[in-house]
């Protein structure tokens, strides 16, 4: 136990150091923010400002400085809010965190019991209509259900407001929004690992004692086909990070995802540094904590 | 598994338990406008942003302010008058109170633009009032502003430069202003700022104007246009800004909301880089002139909102020209003169934007162009990092790029000439693209005098000269449109401001 979590930890390290890497060359070669900073400014003010920011050393110097002051938790000053990038960063976590696990908690609350039943009641017309319904889930963009989901239940019902983050009414949409994105894949998963374990010699073995059918489902077997969806609900927690991004612009909320966008469109470094390493952080320790709950699910591994 | 749903459900639980128990009942006295971001501090001086602009005016007073007509009107200032070519004195309105019951007088209006001169903070505002050498008090209710050189754009500058409480900021600093407390004179004060969220505001009862109308203001920050349409349809807001044309069939009948437009300060234009060919040939910029239906694009995507211009100096700007005339449409023309320039058989260029909002217009005049025999490929950029270093790169790739301009929002000729056709080093894109000769002098000598008549008659001269030389394609000017709740009564500025104390509830 005391190995795996050294050697997570150790993996979590390198992960964070290739993910500053990557974002901190793509930063440096798109384009110079001093010319956007001050774009009427003389040559020579934005020379002085260059030299100040340390921007005309050589780019490993650069990257090694900010590794150094990375570890130090210190992602330097945003050049548009002029104030520490990490707080700024760290403030909106919250909001982009809540929609996340909304929207996920949504999808398991949705893919579970659909799941299940479709596997249950295999190539029946509930199964088809499921199945459809994933399909559409997963061809729809992110930004147009948003849109959609606003004109039917905001404009033309009336029943919630547009957008917002000053009322619980306000999250529902943008949650709902972003479970389409997460529920389609969920649903499949909850349904092929249901199939797959519900034919197995234990589930008829539970059957045969007389076992209630609803014990059988929901204790025997679901607790077995919850190893694979474990995985990809932790996965699917990265992938929704990325996807509150669209939706928290489309639903004006104040969240990293929108932070970020509009950091690069100013070639703010600081906060897009700090605010991708902050996301790569969380995506990390999710998995982290993925493979603690597999571990707990699953005895083999324990005691192997 | 049942772990996972009390998991959630405990989650959900404690959100909506830190979550106020419902939205802000929409008020009668409350106004909600929406803008597409927040500037990054509530600092009027710290940031040169439209989206900040719009919510310092309502906060802040500055010196001068501009009514719907463009005209000066007295602000903070009474009165004022030349007292050289480069000292001006300012006649201070006695007995205005800021938002914590502070009464401004001269020291606030040195110490606000000593603290945008004061190079150490860093003002983005710093390069508009660069030329000011001195802000000298004469008394408590006098000031005198010494420039370096004549600077005609002083009355101009000082339409937003908001003046800020000395004794207020010193205390608190600059960084508590910006966020937590700022203060000013203005109309409404200030409540809270939630990031990207909104920005509350509260009608300041012992304002000079006197109250205003709304006791509550609000700015949302909503990035989606889409999302905006449908918060004005539902009563969420009252104000949105840039409507697109295709939007506008549908708020015009719609009965909550009306489209209020006006012509604003904002010009389109092709810039070439003359440094290369074809553009290098003053016969082939004309015959690209001649080439674009200005017209027909103004009716089919702009809904009509438009208005041709003869060259990128537009009716609004002090020193427009109302002789010189657009060039006409004329395709037959177009392909005469680029024959006579050697191009008989046409031409192939590239031509480059980087702002989606204008990219049908960007395809049409490709297009335009194309049957003319200026077979040009249009590239779309991205607005972003890459747009921007190719941008601010020399140029070279290109034979030249379509945008907008709207002169820093200053109503003067200078504001665009200098910008875009200027060849010096300091310059903006004018030192890539434009090679006109003795144009760089004439701009010189407009920018360095303060009587208006001869400024008129140097930018008269310069507007006959771009227009022969052709720079660039002159397009069309642009309209702001407001889409605005029937519950409330306003008007589109043509400086693009939203001024709201000229906002009323709509009468039933």
């Amino acid at each position: 136990m005391l190995t795996l979590l050294v050697r997570r930890v150790i993996r979590l390290v390198v992960v964070l150091a290739v993910v500053s890497l990557v974002t901190f060359a793509i930063l440096h070669v798109s384009g110079d923010p001093v010319s956007l900073m001050m774009p009427e400014a003389p040559e020579s003010d934005r020379a002085a400002l260059r030299l100040a920011m340390g921007f005309n050393e050589p780019l490993p110097a650069q990257f090694v400085r900010f590794l150094a002051n990375t570890a130090r938790g210190d992602f330097g000053n945003s050049f548009f809010h002029r104030a520490p990038a990490l707080p700024l960063v760290l403030e909106r976590m919250p909001t982009t965190l809540l929609l996340t696990v909304l929207a996920l908690g949504l999808s398991l609350a949705i893919a579970l019991p659909v799941g299940i039943l479709s596997a249950v009641r295999r190539n029946s017309l509930f199964d088809h209509g499921a199945t459809f319904v994933v399909f559409l889930g997963t061809s729809m963009p992110v930004f147009w259900t948003g849109i959609m989901l606003i004109i039917l239940f905001a404009v033309q019902l009336r029943l919630l407001p547009v957008s917002g983050w000053e009322s619980w009414q306000a999250l529902v949409l943008p949650t709902a929004t972003l479970a389409t994105f997460s529920t389609p894949l969920l649903l499949r998963i909850v349904r092929s690992s249901m199939l797959e374990v519900i034919n197995l010699d234990y589930v008829r073995t539970a059957r045969a004692k007389g076992v209630s059918e609803r014990i059988v489902i929901w204790h025997h077997a679901l607790i077995n086909a919850a190893l694979p969806l474990v995985t990809v609900a932790g996965l699917q927690f990265g992938i929704l990070l990325g996807g509150a991004i669209v939706t928290e612009t489309v639903f004006a909320v104040p969240g990293l995802g929108r932070l970020i966008v509009s950091a690069i469109r100013q070639l703010d470094f600081p906060i897009v540094q700090a605010g991708v390493f902050v996301l790569a952080l969380i995506v990390v320790l999710v998995n982290f904590a993925v493979d603690l709950l597999y571990i707990y699910l699953n005895p083999q591994i324990r005691v192997r | 598994m049942k772990r996972w749903f009390l998991l959630t459900a405990v989650l959900a639980a404690a959100a909506l338990a830190a979550m106020p128990s419902a939205a802000d009942a929409q008020a009668k006295d409350t106004l909600v406008v929406a803008l597409p971001s927040h500037a990054p501090t509530l600092d009027p001086h710290m940031h040169f942003e439209r989206v900040g602009i719009l919510v310092n005016i309502n906060m802040f007073d500055s010196l001068l302010h501009r009514n719907t007509k463009l005209e000066f009107e007295p602000s903070l200032a009474l009165s004022w008058k030349p007292l050289s070519d480069t000292q001006w004195e300012f006649k201070l309105r006695k007995g205005v109170k800021f938002h914590n019951g502070e009464t401004m007088t001269a020291e606030d209006v040195k110490y606000s633009f000593d603290r945008v001169l004061d190079q150490s903070k860093k003002s983005p505002q710093y390069g508009n009032i660069r030329a000011i050498k001195e802000v000298r008090i004469v008394n408590p209710d006098t000031v005198h502003i010494i420039t370096d050189k004549p600077f005609p754009l002083l009355l101009e500058r000082l339409v937003f430069f908001p003046i800020v409480p000395k004794k207020h900021v010193e205390a608190v600093g600059d960084q508590a202003f910006g966020t937590t407390s700022p203060v000013g004179t203005g109309p409404w004060k200030f409540v809270e700022w939630k990031r990207d969220q909104l920005i509350r505001l509260q009608a300041f009862d012992q304002h000079w104007r006197g109250k205003p109308p709304f006791k509550n203001l609000v700015f949302r920050a909503v990035p989606e246009i889409a999302t905006q349409v449908a918060e004005i349809k539902t009563g969420g807001v009252d104000i949105i800004r840039n409507v697109p044309a295709d939007i506008m069939p549908e708020l015009k009948t719609h009965p909550q909301a009306y489209i209020s437009s006006t012509p604003i300060l904002r010009v389109h234009y092709v810039e070439f880089d003359m440094r290369s060919a074809p553009f290098d040939k003053k016969l082939v910029r004309q015959a690209a002139n001649y080439a674009i239906d200005k017209q027909t694009i103004i009716q089919k995507l702009m809904a009509g909102l438009g208005k041709q211009v003869a060259t990128t100096v537009q009716p609004l700007a002090f020193g427009f020209d109302p002789e010189l005339k657009p060039y006409p449409y004329d395709p037959k023309k177009a392909k005469e003169l680029l024959a006579q320039a050697g191009y008989p058989n046409g031409v192939d260029i590239t031509l480059h934007s980087g702002d989606l909002a204008i990219r049908p217009q960007f395809e049409a005049i490709c297009q335009m162009l194309t049957e003319v025999g200026i077979r040009t490929t249009p590239k779309m950029w991205d607005p972003g990092p890459a747009w921007n270093k190719f941008f601010q790169g020399e140029g070279k790739a290109t034979n030249g790029y379509y945008g907008t301009w709207g002169n820093y929002s200053v109503f003067d000729a200078d504001a665009v000439l200098h910008p875009l056709f200027h060849t010096e080093q300091g310059g903006w894109v004018g030192k890539w693209y434009t090679r006109v000769e003795g144009l760089d002098k004439l701009i010189d000598e407009g920018r360095s005098s303060v009587d208006g008549p001869k400024r008129k008659r140097t930018y008269s001269q310069i507007q006959q000269m771009i227009r022969e030389e052709a720079p660039s394609i002159y397009l069309f000017t642009q309209y702001d449109t407001l889409g605005i709740s029937k519950k409330v009564q306003y008007a589109a500025r043509p400086d693009e401001w939203l001024w709201l104390y000229d906002a009323k509830p709509a009468a039933k």
